[in-house]
C-alpha cells in the first residue's frame, strides 16, 4: 500500500451486540504520524471502535482498514504493527511486571529476529518507576497500566492503539505518558488515543474525533472544532448591552449593572463585536472554547448553556 | 446495629466471644446472599435432597424379589464394588433397607459435599477475588461477618437436605437407621463447609481453594477405598476417612451413634481454625505473602507455546500429582483384591477370581483414572475460558499471534499433558501393582501401563468435543464438558447398580473400550475415539478462527 494512505480508515461502520449498537455509521480518518484523540463519554464505543480494529470484533457492515488491509482478515500480519493498550488491563497473575513486558516484546518481534531493545524497555521501566520484580496481582491499578504502556512503547511499531491509557496513572506519571507519546509522535508513530481526560488530548493530539453512541458526531483539528462552538465574552459597556439579548445567535446571557457575559455563535462574531463597538466598550474579554464545552454540547442532550457557562469561567479563573 | 467501637485487630478468633462488633452485618449479609442465590440453592437443596431420599427407593426397582435382592448382595461381596459404594455391613442378610445404606448412600454424600465447598468458596473466596468484599466491608460489616453468613447459610441448608432425606428414608424403612442416614449426610456437609471454611484462609484464588478442599474431599474418598475394600466392614484405614466415619455408623445393621462424634468434633475445630485464620491475613490476601520475582523473562515465554504453558502447567501438575499418586495406590491395592477374592465363600464367586479378579480391577480403575483425567482436560479448556472474559486472551491477541496458533498452543499443550498424566499414573499403578503382589508382578507392568494408556483416546475425545464447543459456543463448553465427565464418574462407580436403559450406558464416553488386560485391545473404539478427538480440535480451531473474541 502507498505510504500516504490513511492508518486507519473507517467508513459507516456498524456493529451491533443484539439490541444494541455500539456503533452506528461510524466513519474515521488517522493519516500516518497523526495524533488522534478519541474523545467520548462511557458506554460511546471507544473500546468496541478498539477491538474492531484489533480484529477480534467483526463489523456488521461498513468498511474497516488498517495500513489499507482489512484487520479481521490481516490480524497478524497487522498486529505486528501496531501494540494495543486495553482499558481495562488484566495482566496474568503469577507472572511479574517485566516478564509480561518481555514476553509481549518477544511475541511481536519479527520472525527470526529474537533479540528486541532491551534499553528502551528499561529506559521506559525507569521513567515510569515501575518495580517490573513484582508479581502483577500484586500491582496497582496504576502499576498495572504501566507494565502495559511501556510493553507497547518499547515496541518498534507503526500505531499505538492506546485505550484511556492514563485513567490510573498519578499527575507525575501522566508527565511522563505526555513526554513519551511527544516522542513517539516525533518518530513517526500513528498513535489512536481514547480518554475521558481532556486537557491530556488538548495537549497531544493533532486531530479529536468525538464519539457519542456509536457516531462520530465532531472530527477535525482543535482549531476547526473551535469553529464550531461558541465563544465567551465578558464586556463591560457605558450603555446597556441588552439589545444583543434577544439575537439568534448568542446565548446563555447575563447582565449585571455595566458587566455583561454571553456566548456567541463561533461563525458570528463578527456581528456581535459590531454591535457592541457602538455601545463604548470599557473592557472586554474573549475566552476561545475548551473542550468542556466542545463535550459539553454532544455529551448532555440538553444543550443549555448552564454546564457551559460554569464551565467556562472554573477554565477562565 | 449498634456496637461499641472496639480495635478490630485485637478480636478473639472466635465469634462465640460475644464480641458484637465482628458479627455486625451477619443478618444483612446472609439475607443478600439468599436473595443473590434464592434459585441456585433452592435448587441444590430441593435436588439433593430428592437425589437422597430417591435412593430409598433404587433398591426396591434394583431387585424385585428375595432372590434378586441375594443376588445383589453378592456383589457387594465383591471388594472392586466396596471400594466404590462402601465399607457394606449386613449383606450376610441383605435386606432392602441394608442395601440402599450399603450401596446408595455414598453417592448422595459426595454431591453434599461438593455442595458445601462450592457455598463456602462462592461466598467467601470469590468475593474477596473480585474485590466486592472491599465494598461491603467498607460498610458497618465485621470481619466475621461474612463467613458466619456463609457458614449458617451452609448449615440450614444440609439440614433441610438431611431432613428430606430423613423423609424419604423413614418412609420406607426403620427409623433409627434412616436417622443415622441422614444425620450422616448432615456430618459430611458441615465437615466439608468446615475444611472449606479453612481452605479458603489459605488459598488467594478462588480455585486454589476449591482444589484444596476437593483435594481433601479425594483424599477422604481414596483412603476409604483402601479399607472398605480390603474386608467388609472395613479395616483400620476406614477409621481415616471423613466419608468412612459416616458410613461405620452401619444404619439399619449395627445404628451406631458414636462414630458420627468424629466428624462433628472435626467441624467444630476446623470451624474454630478458620475464623483463627481469617483474623491472621487482610482481605484479600492469603497468609502466604507474594515474593518477589524475575525482573526479565524466560526466553521460553515469549512464544504462544510458552503463554500457554504459563497458564495451563500450574493446573496440570496439581491434577498430575493427584492422579499418579492415586495410580500408585490403586496399583499396590493389587494384592489385598487376589487376598479378598480368595476369600470370598464359593457361591459368591462370582465374575473374576484370583488373578483375573486383580486384572479386572485394575482395567477398572483404569477407566476411572481416565474419567479423573479427563476432568483435568476439561478444567484446563475452562481455565481458557476464563482468560477470555477475564480479557487476557484479548490482550494476548493484540500481538502478532494468530487466533489458531494462540488456541492451537493451549490445546497442544493440554493434549501433551494430559496424555503424560495419564501415561505416569498407568505407570503408577504399574509399579504401585509390581510392588505389592507376592508373586508374578513383572509380567502384569507392561498391561497395566498400556490399559490406561490406551485410554487417552478416550480423553482426546473429551478434549475434542470441548474443544470444537470452545470455538463455537464457548459459553457451553465448560458446561458440556464437566457432564460429560460427571456423567462418566457416576457410571463408572456406580454404573452397574443404576439400572440405566443400554443407550444411557452407550451415552457415556468412557464405557466403549475393551476391557483390557482382562479382554483383548479391540482398535475400533480406539480409533474412532481418538477420531472424534481429531476432528473435534480441528472444528473448533475452525470455530475459533471465525467468532469474535469475547464477545461475551
Ligand atoms: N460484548 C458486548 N456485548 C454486548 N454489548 C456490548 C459488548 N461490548 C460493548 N457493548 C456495548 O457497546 C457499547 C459501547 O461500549 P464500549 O465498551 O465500546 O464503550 P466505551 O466508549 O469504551 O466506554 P468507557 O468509556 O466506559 O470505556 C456499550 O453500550 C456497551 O454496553
Ligand atoms: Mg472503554
Amino acid at each position: 500500500m502507498s505510504e500516504n494512505a490513511p492508518v486507519i480508515y473507517a467508513q459507516d461502520l456498524v456493529k451491533e451486540f443484539g439490541p444494541v449498537r455500539a456503533l452506528d455509521n461510524l466513519n474515521l480518518n488517522i493519516a500516518p504520524g497523526e495524533v488522534h484523540g478519541y474523545l467520548g463519554p462511557n458506554g460511546a464505543g471507544k473500546s468496541t471502535t478498539m477491538r474492531v480494529l484489533l480484529g477480534l470484533l467483526r463489523p456488521d457492515s461498513g468498511v474497516i482498514q488498517l495500513f489499507g488491509r482489512d484487520p479481521w482478515k490481516d490480524a497478524v500480519a497487522l498486529h505486528r504493527r501496531l501494540a494495543y493498550v486495553p482499558g481495562d488491563v488484566e495482566l496474568w497473575p503469577n507472572l511479574t511486571g517485566g516478564e509480561v513486558i518481555d514476553m509481549f516484546l518477544r511475541l511481536r518481534a519479527n520472525e527470526g529476529e529474537t533479540n528486541f531493545s532491551t534499553k528502551r524497555r528499561d529506559d521506559l521501566i525507569e521513567r515510569f518507576d515501575l518495580d517490573p520484580r513484582k508479581k502483577t496481582r500484586t500491582y496497582s491499578k496504576g502499576n498495572r497500566q504501566k507494565v502495559a504502556l511501556i510493553s507497547a512503547l518499547a515496541a518498534d511499531v507503526d500505531l499505538l492503539l492506546l485505550d484511556e491509557p492514563t485513567a490510573g496513572l498519578d499527575p507525575l506519571m501522566e508527565v511522563v505518558f505526555q513526554e513519551v507519546i511527544k516522542e513517539a509522535k516525533a518518530q513517526g508513530k500513528s498513535v489512536l488515543l481514547s480518554s475521558h481526560i481532556l486537557a491530556q488530548v488538548e495537549a497531544l493530539s493533532d486531530r479529536i474525533s468525538i464519539i457519542r453512541a456509536g457516531h462520530i458526531v465532531e472530527s477535525g483539528t482543535l482549531s476547526e472544532l473551535r469553529h464550531m462552538t461558541r465563544t465567551t465574552i465578558e464586556v463591560e459597556t457605558e450603555k446597556s448591552a441588552q439589545q444583543l439579548q434577544g439575537l439568534s445567535f448568542v446565548h446563555d446571557f447575563h447582565a449585571e449593572g455595566e458587566r455583561t457575559v454571553f456566548e456567541v455563535d463561533g461563525d458570528h462574531i463578527r456581528e456581535v463585536m459590531d454591535s457592541l463597538a457602538g455601545l463604548g466598550i470599557r473592557s472586554i474579554v474573549a475566552h476561545p472554547p475548551t473542550l468542556e464545552q466542545l463535550l459539553m454540547r454532544h455529551y448532555g442532550d440538553d444543550l443549555s448553556g448552564r454546564g457551559v457557562s460554569s464551565s467556562t469561567t472554573k477554565k477562565v479563573s | 446495629m449498634t456496637t461499641t467501637t472496639v480495635t478490630q485487630a485485637r478480636h478473639a478468633p472466635s465469634p462465640a466471644s460475644g464480641k458484637q462488633s465482628s458479627l455486625a452485618g451477619t443478618w444483612v449479609l446472609l439475607r443478600f446472599m439468599l436473595r443473590r442465590d434464592r434459585i441456585r440453592t433452592t435448587v441444590w437443596v430441593l435436588s439433593l435432597g430428592v437425589l437422597g431420599a430417591y435412593m430409598a427407593q433404587a433398591p426396591k426397582a434394583y431387585a424385585d424379589n428375595e432372590a434378586e435382592l441375594h443376588d445383589m448382595a453378592t456383589l457387594f461381596a465383591d471388594p472392586v464394588t466396596r471400594m466404590m459404594t462402601g465399607p457394606g455391613f449386613g449383606m450376610d442378610d441383605p435386606s432392602f433397607e441394608r442395601m440402599f445404606s450399603a450401596a446408595y448412600v455414598l453417592m448422595t454424600y459426595l454431591v453434599i459435599a461438593l455442595f458445601s465447598i462450592f457455598t463456602v468458596v462462592r461466598h467467601t473466596r470469590v468475593e474477596e477475588e473480585t474485590d466486592r468484599e472491599e465494598l461491603v466491608r467498607a460498610n458497618v460489616v465485621g470481619r466475621h461477618a461474612r463467613l458466619t453468613a456463609t457458614l449458617t447459610l451452609g448449615v440450614v441448608a444440609n439440614v433441610i437436605i438431611a431432613a428430606i432425606i430423613f423423609a424419604g428414608a423413614a418412609a420406607e424403612y426403620s427409623a433409627e437407621g434412616s436417622a443415622l442416614v441422614a444425620v450422616g449426610s448432615l456430618a459430611v456437609g458441615l465437615f466439608f463447609l468446615a475444611i472449606t471454611a479453612v481452605t479458603v484462609q489459605l488459598s488467594e484464588a478462588s480455585r486454589g481453594a476449591s482444589a484444596m478442599a476437593g483435594g481433601v474431599l479425594a483424599l477422604a474418598y481414596v483412603i476409604r477405598m483402601g479399607g472398605d475394600a480390603a474386608e467388609q466392614g472395613g479395616n483400620a484405614l476406614s477409621w481415616f476417612s471423613p466419608l468412612a466415619w459416616t458410613q461405620q455408623t452401619a444404619p439399619y445393621v449395627e445404628d451406631r451413634w458414636w462414630p458420627l462424634l468424629l466428624p462433628f468434633g472435626c467441624t467444630v475445630v476446623f470451624i474454630w481454625l478458620g475464623y483463627f485464620l481469617s483474623t491472621k491475613r487482610d482481605v484479600g490476601a492469603s497468609l502466604l505473602h507474594a515474593r518477589l520475582g524475575r525482573a526479565e523473562a524466560k526466553p521460553s515465554l515469549g512464544t504462544p507455546l510458552g503463554l500457554a504453558s504459563h497458564g495451563l502447567l500450574g493446573g496440570l501438575r496439581g491434577w498430575g500429582i493427584g492422579l499418579i499418586l492415586s495410580g500408585l495406590l490403586f496399583g499396590s491395592f493389587a494384592q489385598t483384591m487376589i487376598d479378598a477374592a480368595d476369600d470370598l465363600p464359593d457361591d459368591f464367586a462370582q465374575l473374576f477370581a484370583g488373578d483375573d479378579m486383580m486384572l479386572g480391577y485394575l482395567a477398572y480403575m483404569g477407566v476411572f483414572m481416565a474419567v479423573l483425567v479427563a476432568a483435568a482436560a476439561v478444567s484446563g479448556i475452562t481455565q481458557l475460558r476464563i482468560e477470555e472474559s477475564r480479557g487476557r486472551a484479548e490482550y494476548a491477541l493484540s500481538a502478532p499471534v494468530g487466533r489458531s496458533y494462540w488456541f492451537g498452543s493451549h490445546l497442544t499443550v493440554l493434549v501433551v499433558g494430559v496424555l503424560l498424566i495419564l501415561g505416569l499414573t498407568g505407570l503408577g499403578m504399574g509399579i504401585g501393582a509390581v510392588a505389592s503382589l507376592d508373586e508374578g508382578g513383572g509380567e502384569y507392568f507392561g498391561q497395566l501401563f498400556l490399559a490406561t494408556f490406551l485410554q487417552g483416546s478416550t480423553v482426546l475425545a473429551v478434549i475434542g468435543i470441548v474443544a470444537a464447543l470452545f470455538g463455537w459456543l464457548p459459553k457451553a463448553a465448560g458446561g458440556v464438558g464437566w457432564v460429560i465427565v460427571g456423567y462418566g464418574g457416576i457410571v463408572a462407580a456406580f454404573g452397574g447398580l443404576l439400572e440405566l436403559p443400554d443407550w444411557a450406558y452407550d451415552l457415556n464416553i468412557f464405557g466403549h473400550l475393551a476391557q483390557y488386560p482382562v479382554d483383548d485391545i479391540s482398535w475400533a473404539p480406539i480409533l474412532w475415539l481418538s477420531l472424534i478427538g481429531v476432528v473435534g480440535i480441528t472444528i473448533g480451531l475452525l470455530g475459533f478462527n471465525r467468532r469474535e473474541v469475547n464477545r461475551v
